[in-house]
Formats: C-alpha cells, structure tokens, sequence
C-alpha cells in the first residue's frame, strides 16, 4: 500500500518518509536503525527491526507502511518493551471463517503457479500474501490456518495448503554482528531503489544488482564499529584485512521459510519453490551472537552442550535459542552448522509451534471463550433472594443467601430448601442393566429392591475413587443414578465406555440437564411435604413417584444434611413453580432456602465425604474408612482385583474426623505432630451445635498420631459422625 | 439475542435399529443427537412396542429458529465447524464455546441447548 509524504513520531521526535516508505525505510532514510542494531533484511524474516508501533511491542516495522498517524518507539536496549495498561477496549472479538479446497501461502513465482493449478483442476483457492497484509501466523489440526489480515483474524479450513513462502537471506554470526548499518542483498536493493543513500558500502557475497559496493574477498571475521559499522575485517589468504564501511552488504546464503510447514506435521501440508530447497549450512559459527533475538552466543551454546544438551532440540531448550522474536529464522542455520560441526551431521531444522509471529493478546484471543457455566432454573430466584452466586463443578450455585448461619439453623431445627439441579441424574435400561451396574459398582446392586435406594462408590479400575452417588432402583431393569455436581460429566463417559467395552445391551440416558432437584431437609420437611400433596413420605433410603403441586416428581428420601431430607427431582420448566409452593407453604414453619456454605458445614458434622474436595485422585475405600461401602464378596466389579492385591498391604493414609475447641481453621492447613507436618485439613467448620471445630483431614504418616497440632492449637481424632451418630434424625 | 422458545420433546433411547425404523408425523422435528438417542421436538407421545427403550419427556431444550440470513450472520461466524450439506440435518458442536445444536431445514433453522447453557449463548451472540 503506497502512502504520501508525510510524518510520524518516532521516540518523540517527528520524522519524515516518502511516498512507499515502510517505518523501517524512513527510518533509515534518516540515518538511524529501526531497532537497536543488527542486519536489516526488510522482508520480516527477522527480529531486528522490531519496535512498538501505536502502543503494540514487537511490530516489524519492515513490514509496516509508514503513515501520518503513527507512534514509533524503539524498544530498550537489551530489555523488553515497557509494558502500557491497554486502552479499555469494547470491541467484540470477531474472526472471520473461510473454507477451501486448497490454501496457498506465499504470493510469489511458486506459489502464483501452485493457485493457478489448482483452480485449472476446479478446485476453490484462497491465496494469502503477507505482502497484501494477510499474514499466516499459524498451521493447527484440519488443517485450519490462522491469519492475521488488516480486517482482523481469519481462520481458513482447507483439505489442503500449499506453502510458498520463498527462503529467508542468512544473517553474518560474528563479532559485531548487532551494529547498526548491515543489511542483506534484498534489503540493500530495496533501500537503493527507494532512493536511500548507503553511503560507502561494501559487500560480502554476490552484490546486488545495481548498487553501488565494493565487493570483497576473503571470510567475513568480524564487523567493527561503536553502534554502527565502520568496517569489515575479512580473512584472505590467511591475511586479516580491514575494509571501513558505512554499509555493510551480506549475501551469505539462503534458508527456507519453513516455519509454517515445520508446524504441521502429518497435516496435508505440501511445500513448494525455494521453501522447499535445501540449502547448504552456513560456516558453523566460533564466536559472537547467534541469536540475536534472544542474545544467545556461541558461547551460550558450547555451555548447555558441555552440560550435555547435544541435540538440536534440547540445545533449543536448554540455552532458548531460536525461542525469540524470529522462531529461529535468524539463528537455526548457524545452531544447525555448529552442531554438525561437533557431530559430522546436520540436525534437521527444529519442531515450530503457533505462532510464527507476534500477535497480541487480543488477537490470540479472538474466537477464546470462556467455560461456559450452566445455570439451574431456579437462578434467577436464587438472586431474588439475595444469593452470593458463585461458580462450582461447572454451575452457577447459591453460596449463600446472606446469612449462612440462619441457613444452617433453619435446617437443623425447621425446615430448609436447597437447589440441588446440579447433581448428575441417569436413567439406566436395558436387558443387562443389573448385570452393568454389578460390574460398575463395588456394592451388590442385584439386592437392591425396586423403590429402594443406596449410597455407592464409584471407583476406577485400580479402585479409587472417582465419585459417588445413589442408585436408586425402579423396577426390574430401570435405574435411577446420581452423580456429584462436578463428576457427572465424566461419569457419563465412564458409564458409556464400559458398556462398550463389555458389549452389554444398556440404555443409558442423561437426564442432568432436563430434571430439576429440589431437596427439602429438616425435622419439618415431612409436615411441609403434606402439604403439598405428598401424603405418605418414603421411608429413608426409598424413592416414590408421585405428584407434588400438580407435577409428576421423583422423590428419594436421604440425607446428605442429617435431617430427614426430601430430593424432588422434576421437569426443569415446573422448578420456579415449585420453589415457590414450597417456600409459600412453610412460611409458617420457619422455612429458608440453604446455600453451599451451609450445606458443606451440615454435610459435615456428618463425617460426609465431598468427592474430590475430601478425596485425592489415588484415595482407596479404605483410606476413607468407608470400606463398608465395598462388597467384596462379589465375584467382580471395577476396583476389585486392585482392592484384593492392596487390601494385606500397610497403608500410610488416612482420612480421618477431627475436632478442636474454638474457630475453623483453613480448609489445607498443615497437621503438625512433634514439629512435623503429618497431614492437612480437607474441610472445616466451626459447628454451632457441637460448639467446637469439626474436620477431615488426612494423615499421611504411621503410625498415626492421636492428639498433633491445627493452627498451632491441640486437635485431636474423632471418628465421625459429629452430630446424630446413630442417624435417628436423618431416618425420623 | 431474542428470547429463547422453550421446546417440549420426547426423547428416545433405543437401539439404533429401532430407532431406524421408526416414523412420526409430518411437521416433527427429528433430531438424531446419537445412533441410540432421538429427540422429537413437537412430539408428545411413541410407542415401540416390546422393544427395550426409554421414553421421557424431555424438557430440557430450548431454542431459537432462525432464518438461513439470521443463521448466517448471527450463528455461523461463532461455529468452528462446517454445515452438513444436506436437508434435512443436524449439526452439533460448540457455538461461541456453548454445546449446541443446530437443526437445519429447507428454509428455516433452529439453534437448540440446553437450558441451563441458554443465557450462555444468548450472551455470546449478542
């Protein structure tokens, strides 16, 4: 894109440029460096030339128009650009989608012919040209290519890209390789045909056509100067010779620009013209900077190789070579020669990652979401309510609605209401539905009779446990099962792999998502429950369908709370109408809805578990003490082999009930013995009945101690439950 | 963003050659989410006989139908995935980072999810 004359700003000061002009070129028509020194090659290969460009770092001004409206600062010395607190932005990611039979990358001579070929075979093309402003910066699985264009990102999906995106010009590694006034071949003819003055230049290799140099002889050894060059020192004839300069010329060979091929492997990815040439190495480099980017130097490689990094990638690693601005376009012929120089054998070029170039957040944004959190149909109710909404296993959930003290109080000695629409909720079918939950649970399903209930285990083939739920039988085939909020997901995919592996004809059908669930806990629930309709309550551990408030419900009698508590589960379009029957109707019996905060304090004076909160990815039946929840008469289920094998040996983890006088400390504080951390606490509460503190924590070494230290306070070892050990209140 | 519509259905689960073999009147809105799950949108009731299923209604749904030019500019840009050629077909996938679905008809389209993802989507597209 062509400009007028004009100015912009660069570090402050107004500089000029000339119809054509990129920032770079005005600014060595001005006769200073667009960086901070090093080889211009003006065709984005390299790191050189970066500066911020309007308040984005890292921008090649090579490859940028020069305009009026533009602010240039040069990056510091040796350092990372300022950061700036970005202009709050209100525009709305936005990436454009494209589709094509094949993508060509590179508008060159290769790949002009590779477009034109493939649209003579009828296939649909989209050619994308850094130079028309479409600059691909990434190749993922599909193949989708992501490009950034002036009109924002793009994100093309092809059956198949061509890259023909031509070989980069090798830049000198030496002593003084970092002056300002060295330039390649290409860039050399560029600034000479913009009309820029080089002044006295020499050059090394080929000169281009048309520009005035002195050519010299001999190898290039060192560049001299104090910022920028003054001259060349070469070796001829085993003779040093110094050549003053103003312009340092290099045409020292060619490397492919592979980087996008590099990027995608096993993709169909075909490479075409120059990038596909294998150039000859340069001479393996013995001193100076070799990464410029980075300021990685020959010594900085022969360190990590001494370590014993002696493969290209770990030298990649070790010293981040090649992990610059560039991705190694600059530095990876010569780490390529100088490894070969050690081994006798070039290393192929090393794996390239997105994205070859700097993009800002905002771009690499672009098309990002956030997770995405469900709500149950009582959320705007919740809110009505005053609720504190905060995000657990994936849902928008009540934390509390005020007062989390009043909601516990409410269920100990009233009655309370709690949105429990987030638990996992399968229908189970099928000829060999009992013989699938055999398998899949560690408790005998099989003795479980219809309208009965019972809390399971879920555990993995080396029997841990990986959640935990009812199982609650309907009839001879049919099953009701949950799940915990958080595993539910994966306990679909569980469930569906097994029933694969063990080819067993089971329906399965996930009804999280359509089923609401209220639970209604407290001593009062079944006089509540009366009165909307439900005249004979289940019995603890049984489970009726029946209809509450007009509405067909599912309702399992449990607890998890240790009151006599009611799960209603029911269509998610009749929850709002039910919320409020329910709340209507125990107005006078001193009803109020419960958050998280008060069920997890409820829960546990209990002693109950919560599944990943309590319970760590290796934890055992055993370690949680709940091996009654284990039928190892069974002649198989998952877990079992691994149960048996483990079941002899000494086991250094418990989780354990603890108890200590006063406030909660932290869930995850340190259990200390002798001065010794033994342990952690996984839950907390300050029980206002029990009036002390209540945990779980694990032990992690025997023997286990009986009395350690919390918060630097005495607590000592109490099995649960807390509260009601005999559970008469959960079974009223 | 309009509202979305709520979308009573019946959802069935069953062998895929069950389901295969079964019909539903003109006008139903047949969605294959998987070879052995079939949801009826605009269908109160089936019957297949002994075979093993489960039938339930299925309130779980919602959402908007689009014209092909709504669906153009308002979904598409936000879905990663190509359209089947076909009609009439379901896609799935993910719209803006929310599962979702899109029935596609000869002449109208309907973006489905579930309604506990619905002020999700609704958000993201605006």
């Amino acid at each position: 894109m062509r400009s007028s004359p004009g100015h912009f700003l660069l570090d402050g000061v107004s500089l000029a440029y000339e119809p054509g002009d990129t920032l770079a070129m005005a600014v060595v028509r001005a006769g200073a460096h667009p960086g901070r020194g090093g080889t211009l090659c003006l065709a984005g290969d390299c790191g050189n030339c970066v500066a911020e460009v309007d308040g984005i770092a890292y921008v090649r001004t090579c490859q940028t128009t020069a305009g009026p409206s533009l602010t240039v600062r040069r990056h510091p010395q040796g350092g990372p650009p300022a950061w700036h607190d970005p202009a709050p932005s209100t525009a709305r990611p936005q990436v454009r989608r494209m589709e094509a039979d094949v993508v060509v990358v590179g508008g060159g001579t290769s790949g002009r012919g590779a477009a034109t070929a493939a649209q003579q075979a009828g296939r649909h093309v989209v050619l994308l040209d850094a130079g028309d402003g479409n600059e691909v910066v990434a190749v993922y699985a599909g193949p989708t290519l992501v490009a950034r264009t002036r009109e924002g990102m793009l994100h093309v999906r092809a059956q198949e890209v061509v890259v023909a995106t031509g070989a980069a010009e090798i830049q000198p590694a030496c002593p003084g390789n970092q002056l300002a006034g060295l330039v390649t071949a290409r860039a050399a003819r560029e600034l000479h045909e913009a009309g820029i003055d080089l002044g006295d230049a020499v050059a090394i290799g080929p000169p281009p056509d048309g520009v005035p140099c002195m050519l010299l002889t001999g190898e290039l050894v060192r560049i001299e100067g104090k910022e920028r060059v003054s001259g060349v020192v070469t070796l001829d004839g085993g003779v040093e010779r110094t050549t003053p300069c103003d312009t340092l010329i290099l045409n020292l060979g060619r490397s492919p620009r592979d980087v996008l091929a590099r990027m995608a492997d096993d993709l169909p990815v075909r490479v075409v013209g120059s990038s596909a040439e294998a150039f000859p190495l340069p001479p393996a480099p013995t001193t100076g900077i070799v990464c410029p980017c980075v300021g990685i130097g020959v010594d900085d490689l022969e360190g990590v190789w001494s370590r014993g990094f002696r493969e290209l990638e770990l030298v990649k690693r070790a010293s981040l070579v090649g992990t610059g601005t560039c991705q190694g376009s600059v530095c990876l012929p010569h780490v390529r020669a100088w490894i070969a120089a050690r081994t006798g054998e070039a290393p192929g070029p090393f794996t390239a990652r997105p994205a070859s170039r700097q993009i800002t957040l905002g771009e690499a944004a672009e098309d990002v979401h956030l997770d995405a959190f469900r709500r149950t149909p009582l959320h705007d109710e919740h809110v009505a309510l005053g609720a504190q909404m905060d995000r657990f296993g994936g849902w928008w959930r009540p934390w509390h609605y005020g007062d989390h003290l009043a909601e516990y109080r409410a269920v100990r000695a009233a009655v309370s209401l709690g949105d429990v629409s987030t638990l996992g909720k399968f229908l189970v079918d099928g000829p060999d539905a009992v013989e699938f939950l055999q398998r899949l649970y560690p408790t005998d399903v099989a003795t479980i009779r219809p309208g009965r209930s019972r809390y399971a285990l879920l555990l993995n083939e080396r029997g841990h446990v990986i959640d935990d739920g009812m199982i609650c039988r309907e009839s001879e085939s049919r099953f009701v099962l949950t799940f915990t909020t958080g595993g539910a997901g994966n306990a679909e995919m569980w469930m569906r792999d097994w029933i694969e592996t063990w080819g067993l004809h089971v329906l399965l059908l996930d009804r999280t998502m359509s089923l609401a669930a209220i639970n209604v806990t407290g001593p009062r629930a079944a006089e509540l429950l009366a009165r909307v309709g439900l005249a004979y309550p289940p019995r603890f551990l049984q489970h009726t369908r029946v209809a509450l408030a007009g509405m067909a419900c599912h309702v399992m009698r449990l607890s998890f709370t240790g009151e006599a508590s009611f799960e209603i589960h029911h269509p998610v379009d009749r929850s709002v109408g039910l919320w409020r029957g329910l709340l209507a109707a125990g107005d006078d019996l001193g009803i109020r809805p419960h958050g998280l905060q008060a069920l997890f304090g409820l829960r546990l004076e209990k002693g109950h578990v919560i599944i990943g909160m309590d319970t760590e990815l290796d934890t055992t039946p055993r370690r949680l003490g709940m091996d009654w929840a284990v039928d190892m008469d069974k002649p198989d289920f998952l877990g079992r082999d691994a149960l048996a094998r483990t079941a002899s040996l000494p086991d250094q983890r418990r989780l354990v009930g603890l108890t200590m006088p006063g406030t909660a400390p932290t869930e995850g504080s340190p259990i200390s013995s002798d001065g010794d951390i033994v342990g952690h606490v996984t839950s907390s509460f300050a029980s206002p009945t029990l009036g002390q503190a209540v945990m779980l924590g694990w032990l992690k070494r025997a023997p286990f101690p009986d009395r350690f230290e919390i918060d630097e306070r005495l607590a000592a070892v109490t099995p649960p439950p807390f509260y009601d050990p005999e559970g008469q209140r959960a079974r009223a | 963003m309009r509202a979305p519509e709520r979308l009573p259905a019946l959802r069935l689960v069953a062998s895929p050659l069950t389901l295969d073999g079964l019909a539903w009147p003109e006008g139903v809105a047949a969605l294959r989410l998987a070879s052995d799950d079939l949801l009826l949108i605009g269908e109160g009731r089936m019957a297949l006989g002994n075979e093993p299923a489960i039938i339930e209604e299925d309130a779980g749904f919602v959402g908007w139908w689009l014209t092909p030019s709504e669906l153009e500019t308002a979904v598409l840009p936000h879905a990663d995935w190509p359209l089947p050629p076909s009609r009439p077909a379901l896609a799935q996938g993910l719209v803006a980072g929310v599962p979702a679905k899109i029935w596609l008809t000869e002449d109208r389209a309907l973006l489905l999810c579930a309604a506990a993802y619905a002020h999700e989507l609704a958000e993201r597209l605006g």
